[in-house]
């Protein structure tokens, strides 16, 4: 297992949070954790990437404890719903900053800007730049020490038609290559082709794990999106 | 309709500020000044009356003596056992000036202050000039010199107040809001998920913190071509307020959640942090009260080293105290860090 979740808990009041929770992911998964506002999927995300401490409960990647962060931080790339990048400096001065911090050399880089058509931008100063880019710069950071775990925070949200294809396509991409992905989405619709898992969180409780097919055949997804 | 639309706005605008805590200013600005006004020594009956410490093995001319005893409703005499006690007591503000024999001019009195410029010296001289015209009707003044603690002209004696409102407003006003604003933009979060340890940022920003006070410092010293009397003394106490106030000020940013709040906290700890200290030389309270404050520690030897000839070793407490607390800070805020706390 890549990794094992148990008991994983996070209350922010009685309602709105994540209740203890379990599951475990392979290798090559790419899960979509679907659920409306409120369902505790950002949760469940930002503790598996150590933004927020949990309430309770252990996470294991690779089988080292999450809470040894030092030792797991390379093993996770986390993409949050608004890209958290430095405005006020350039594509790849955002880039080079997170690779020198990474002890990643300055040559991957060039890959990333390459990869994800950034080489225009370069230069660009990253408040200058449409969301769509803001988040392709974001996912390439992301990928900078080469994760074998990637976290996606709503990746599409707020972009258009066009940019959502370009983002599941970097997706697919990254799952070709081998990458565990789980990203959250609150339109299942949009992730039918793209998931190999589904997980459903409903009022900070998981309450569907399967497959895709068997997802959009329950009784639950037609409860709750119908 | 329009009228109706700037009333909501003005209302939004208002729970903004509420929000934000910027109403605390409104609040804790005049709750500040009528207490520091409360503080400054006021203008009553005993305003008029100057206290001067006589020594008690100084030989007074008797009519000098006799006068003063005779003047308790404009003089108020301490007797003090040498010069170095009188100094105490002078900085200290209980006595306004010392009274000793003046060896260039014999049976003429030197007269010891802090500031010869002040409104205490001012009053004292006038006093004397009137009890010596009262005795003996025309003659030589009693008091033919003049000597301050402070060394230097106007501009130097506002130097150390100057210097710590650099450090506080570096301190107070901007490491805060740059830390929170790196909590509130998911910044330091997303440095996090870099394999560096929470205590090498927190060093980095302790070091952008001292290096800008020490920048703003020594710009200072360039500008007005004030001269430290002893450098290394000098150096040693504005690196160690740098560190203790960039602490503290890192600190104060991991108590807020974002920008706005960082800066209203930043204000409601800058304002008493450089009054007292600022203000202690003009009132006896507040000479009593500052001396609680850490900017204190800062303030009083940068006024000794740069106006009284001061040496560190006479302010190894302060250096310590400086180090202590930032040191304490630092891990305070380490332990915020870490707990990810307004994150």
């Amino acid at each position: 297992m890549q990794l094992e979740i148990r008991n994983l808990a996070k209350l922010y009041d009685q309602k709105r949070g994540l209740t203890p929770t379990s599951f475990e992911v392979t290798k090559g998964e790419l899960i979509a954790i679907v659920g409306h506002n409120g369902a505790g999927k950002s949760t469940l995300l930002k503790m598996l990437a150590n933004w927020i401490l949990p309430d309770g409960g252990t996470v294991m990647i690779d089988g080292i404890n999450l809470k040894n962060r030092m030792a797991v931080v390379r093993k996770v790339g986390f993409i949050p719903e608004v890209p958290n990048l430095f405005d006020f400096f350039s594509v790849e001065y955002n880039l080079k900053l997170f690779a020198a911090l990474s002890q990643t050399p300055f040559l991957r880089v060039e890959e990333i800007l390459s990869e994800f058509n950034l080489l225009p931008f370069r230069k660009s100063k990253v408040q200058a730049l449409s969301k769509g880019l803001k988040q392709r710069v974001s996912i390439g950071r992301a990928l900078l020490a080469d994760p074998p775990v990637l976290l996606l925070d709503e990746p599409t949200s707020g972009l258009d038609f066009e940019m959502t294809r370009e983002i599941y396509r970097l997706m697919s991409a990254m799952h070709g290559a081998g990458k565990t992905i789980l990203f959250t989405s609150h339109r299942p619709e949009e992730i039918k082709s793209l998931a190999t898992r589904i997980m459903l969180l409903h009022e900070g409780s998981l309450v569907f794990d399967g497959s895709p097919q068997e997802y959009f055949q329950s009784e639950i997804h037609e409860k709750l999106y119908a | 309709m329009m009228m109706r639309n700037i009333l909501v706005l003005a209302f939004n605008d208002l729970g903004i500020a509420l929000k934000n805590k910027t109403f605390f200013l409104i609040l804790f600005i005049p709750l500040f000044v009528f207490v520091s006004l409360n503080l400054v020594d006021r203008a009553d009956s005993d305003s008029s009356k100057v206290k001067i410490g006589l020594i008690q093995h100084d030989a007074y001319a008797p009519e000098i003596t006799r006068s003063v005893n005779a003047a308790e409703k404009l003089v108020e005499v301490t007797w003090v056992q040498d010069e170095k006690e009188g100094v105490r007591l002078l900085k200290e503000h209980k006595l306004d000036g010392v009274l000793s024999g003046n060896e260039k001019a014999p049976g003429s009195l030197a007269l010891l202050v802090l500031k010869k410029d002040s409104l205490h010296t001012i009053a004292i001289v006038q006093n004397f000039s009137a009890l010596q015209k009262a005795a003996e009707g025309s003659g030589p003044d009693w008091i033919t010199g003049i000597k301050s603690l402070h060394q230097g002209g106007v501009q130097r004696e506002t130097l150390p107040t100057w210097i710590l409102m650099l450090v506080l407003l570096i301190g107070f006003i901007i490491l805060p809001a740059q830390v929170a604003e790196e909590k509130e933009k998911k910044l330091l979060i997303a440095l996090l998920q870099t394999p560096i340890h929470e205590v090498q940022w927190l060093i980095a920003k302790l070091i952008l913190g001292m290096v800008l006070i020490i920048t703003a410092v020594l710009f200072l010293h360039l500008l007005g071509k004030f001269g430290p009397v002893h450098l290394f003394d000098y150096i040693a106490f504005i690196v160690v307020g740098s560190y203790c106030f960039s602490a503290y000020g890192i600190f104060l940013g991991f108590l807020c959640r974002n920008q706005a709040s960082a800066r209203t906290l930043g204000v409601i700890f800058y304002l008493p942090h450089l009054l007292p200290s600022a203000m202690s030389d003009v009132s006896q309270k507040l000479t009593a009260v500052a001396p609680l404050l850490p900017s204190y520690q800062l303030y009083q030897p940068l006024q000794s080293i740069l106006l009284e000839d001061g040496r560190m070793a006479d302010m190894t407490f302060d250096w310590v105290y400086l180090f202590l607390l930032g040191s304490l800070m630092f891990y305070l805020s380490y332990l915020l860090m870490k707990r990810r706390w307004l994150m």
